[in-house]
């Protein structure tokens, strides 16, 4: 173990000097103690995180929240979620007797991989974000996914979860410690599930059909299957009023904060974050006093001018129509007259795939809208997106196809001052935001 | 022409785009001047599938998969019935499977398909997620598509793509993929594979007339974007079959 811990720490330091990623030391550790994570004496509380969407930023403000408590919080950063990531993360902050230094190890970990991870070990708070159609040139489709997810869950782990979600609501089946969070019926509720493709039509139990009293985006609400009874659980943790167009949040009657971004998603991230630290023992008061008006810094919103254009770049994942869906509700609420470019020219920044079904998933209908005077599509796959176009109800007077981004945005800065929003991929964003006429501003 | 479409279970049988299959065939068809209706079919619900003119099913999990099968099972003579009169039918993804004669899922549970063909599906623990790029011997233009399945499929005599270059076919990398036999199309290629591949949808509205007994005009609406996002998808997945 001590070899393990000291390859690790070096390879770590040498990474750093160099730039190198921070799963190249757990590998070299994992290969000289396979089981090291068993081995080395963890914190007194890891709480896991996993799900579709939402990990990031989950993880993020749960620190921030652990952090204002007085917790020593180990996190990783960086994003590296699969088991060598994690081995370089724990063993970093351990000492060379094997005691990882922190009050909590808080983990952001990759759905597939999760039970690589806690074969080893196992969190005491595992809270799951959600669970749908996403990446899915890596992860076939969501039940694939929750089978994946299903061997990493131990019994002795107190579970986190959306109530909201019919598919991730699942793992409370057989287990015992559970704790709900979710959304009352709210201002953006709607009566029935909204979007091109309806996930939460048929049980994921029993696939008999299942009926909405709302719902609050896409599949996501109060689902009732009409034969084994699987349904919306009572919710311990509960959004009781949302006021996007104003930007607030009412956690249990009680506690009221300010949205600094106002987006169901952050709703939802803010809410499973408020969960586990009030597991943890924090004090409402503590948790929403640092979640108030929180700006997250994983940068997944840019502001930007461009010309006379007041950008704003929503990061949407490609292969994930529900981020798609959600960014395109926000274009669509805001009233001003705007433009939108939509660009999709690599499909992963990490792997190669031509691959864009994708795109039928998405909602684009959410555009036909009176202030949304211009679209424009760019990128390697823009014919992809304007046949996609074809089939809304979108006027073609109102999209056109640019496939060099630099000329799109070319293009935007000649005409116009309207309000311009991006929406695009971490693949994609920097192809924009690093062009010379696009000028970042601070949020 | 009156052309009625019977698309099965659209929101079971739905990953990724499947319904667009049947969007785009209805927008081509009724550009050559046809009317086009397009009846749903919902787990329980009677259909009449005498005289339709196009069956289709999408791709879904392995569990929504079961389902369907569980119901489709007492359209089974009116398919094959359908199937040996010439009939068109596309039975794309997970779908495909429930033409063969068995399915077997990861835990060795067998499952009777409607026999229209003597394939056996076996369903695994891996998943097989990667772009496909194949040639078919209905015309001359590569097919390209997605793979997103978790099954090796034994048997097929007659593969609607006779070869691949890039991808995961019926029984393994680089082999054979999906099943052509009449006017039935079947592959497990994921999504919208008749908007990625406009020769393909010619093919199908081909079938389509020729069971009516007419011939696919010669004069067609030209899909631009379709077309040249063809092209696109075409070229880097040549690309990659060459850096490999």
């Amino acid at each position: 173990m001590f070899l393990a811990i000291l390859v690790c720490k070096l390879g770590r330091f040498v990474g750093k000097l160099v730039g190198k990623g921070s799963s190249m030391p757990g590998k070299f550790a994992l290969k000289i103690c396979p089981d090291i994570l068993r081995r080395v004496q963890m914190p007194p509380q890891i709480i896991a995180v996993t799900g579709s969407n939402g990990k990031t930023s989950t993880v993020e403000m749960i620190a921030a929240i652990l952090r204002a408590d007085g917790k020593h919080v180990v996190y990783n950063e960086e994003g590296s979620n699969q088991i060598e990531g994690v081995t370089t993360l724990v063993l970093t902050h351990a000492t060379m007797g094997g005691r990882v230094k922190a009050d909590v190890l808080l983990l952001e970990s990759d759905e597939r991989y999760a039970k690589f991870s806690f074969q080893f070990f196992h969190p005491t708070k595992f809270v799951i974000t959600n669970l749908y159609r996403d990446q899915l040139t890596r992860n076939g489709h969501p039940e694939w996914v929750y089978d994946a997810i299903l061997p990493a869950i131990h019994p002795e782990t107190e579970l986190i979860l959306n109530a909201d979600d019919p598919l991730s609501s699942c793992f409370a089946v057989g287990h015992d410690k559970v704790k709900w969070f979710g959304l009352d019926k709210c201002s953006v509720s709607a009566d029935a599930p909204t979007g091109v493709y309806h996930d939460g039509a048929y049980c994921p139990v029993c696939k008999a059909p299942m009926v909405y009293d709302y719902a609050h985006y896409n599949h996501i609400g109060a689902y009732r299957c009409t034969k084994c009874g699987h349904a919306k659980p009572a919710t311990d943790y509960t959004a009781t009023g949302v006021d996007l167009e104003n930007g607030t949040l009412t956690i249990d009657g009680d506690v009221t904060i300010q949205l600094a971004f106002r987006s169901i998603y952050n709703v939802y991230n803010i809410l499973a974050a408020y969960a586990a630290c009030r597991e943890c023992g924090v004090a409402p008061e503590t948790a929403s006093g640092v979640i108030n008006n929180y700006i997250l810094k994983n940068g997944r919103m840019q502001k930007f001018t461009l010309g006379r254009h007041h950008g704003t770049l929503l990061t949407s994942k490609h292969e994930n129509s529900i981020a798609y869906d959600t960014n395109l509700r926000y274009v669509a609420s805001t009233k001003a007259d705007c433009a939108v470019l939509i660009i999709v020219d690599a499909v992963s920044r990490k792997y190669f795939t031509s691959e864009t079904s994708w795109l039928w998933d998405i909602d684009f209908d959410q555009l036909n809208r009176g202030h949304v005077r211009k679209i424009i599509f760019s990128g390697r796959y823009c014919n992809d997106l304007a046949e996609r176009f074809s089939f809304t109800a979108i006027s073609p007077e109102v999209w056109s196809v640019q496939p060099d981004i630099a000329a799109a945005a070319a293009e935007l800065k000649a005409q116009g001052g309207e309000d311009l929003y991006v929406v695009t991929c971490f693949s994609d964003r920097d192809k924009l935001l690093t062009l010379p006429d696009v000028k970042k501003e601070a949020l | 022409m009156d052309i009625r479409i019977i698309h099965f279970y659209p929101d079971l049988m739905s990953l990724y785009g499947s319904y667009a299959n049947v969007a785009v065939l209805k927008r081509y068809l009724e550009g050559l001047g046809n009317t086009v209706k397009v009846e749903t079919v919902l787990p329980g619900q009677e259909a009449d599938l005498a005289g339709a003119d196009f069956l289709f099913m999408g791709a879904g999990t392995e569990r929504s998969q079961k389902a369907a099968l569980a119901d489709f099972a007492r359209f089974g003579s009116a398919v094959k019935a359908a199937a040996e009169s010439g009939t068109a039918m596309l039975f794309a993804g997970t779908a495909m499977e429930l033409l063969g004669s068995t399915i077997t899922d990861d835990e060795g549970k067998v499952y009777e398909g409607i026999g229209l063909a003597a394939f056996t599906s076996v369903q695994g623990k891996k998943r097989f997620a990667e772009d496909v790029y194949g040639a078919t011997g209905l015309f001359p233009e590569p097919v390209v598509g997605f793979m997103n399945k978790c099954s090796t499929v034994s048997g097929v005599e007659t593969p609607l793509l006779d070869s691949l270059s890039l991808g995961f076919g019926n029984e393994g990398e680089k082999t054979p993929e999906g099943f052509h036999w009449k006017n039935v199309f079947a592959s497990e290629l994921t999504g919208p594979i008749l908007v990625k591949n406009p020769r393909l949808l010619d093919a199908v509205a081909e079938a389509i007339y020729r069971h009516r007994g007419e011939t696919l005009p010669e004069e067609r609406p030209v899909d631009r974007w379709a077309e040249d996002g063809y092209a696109v998808t075409a070229e880097q997945l040549k690309l990659r079959c060459q850096s490999k």
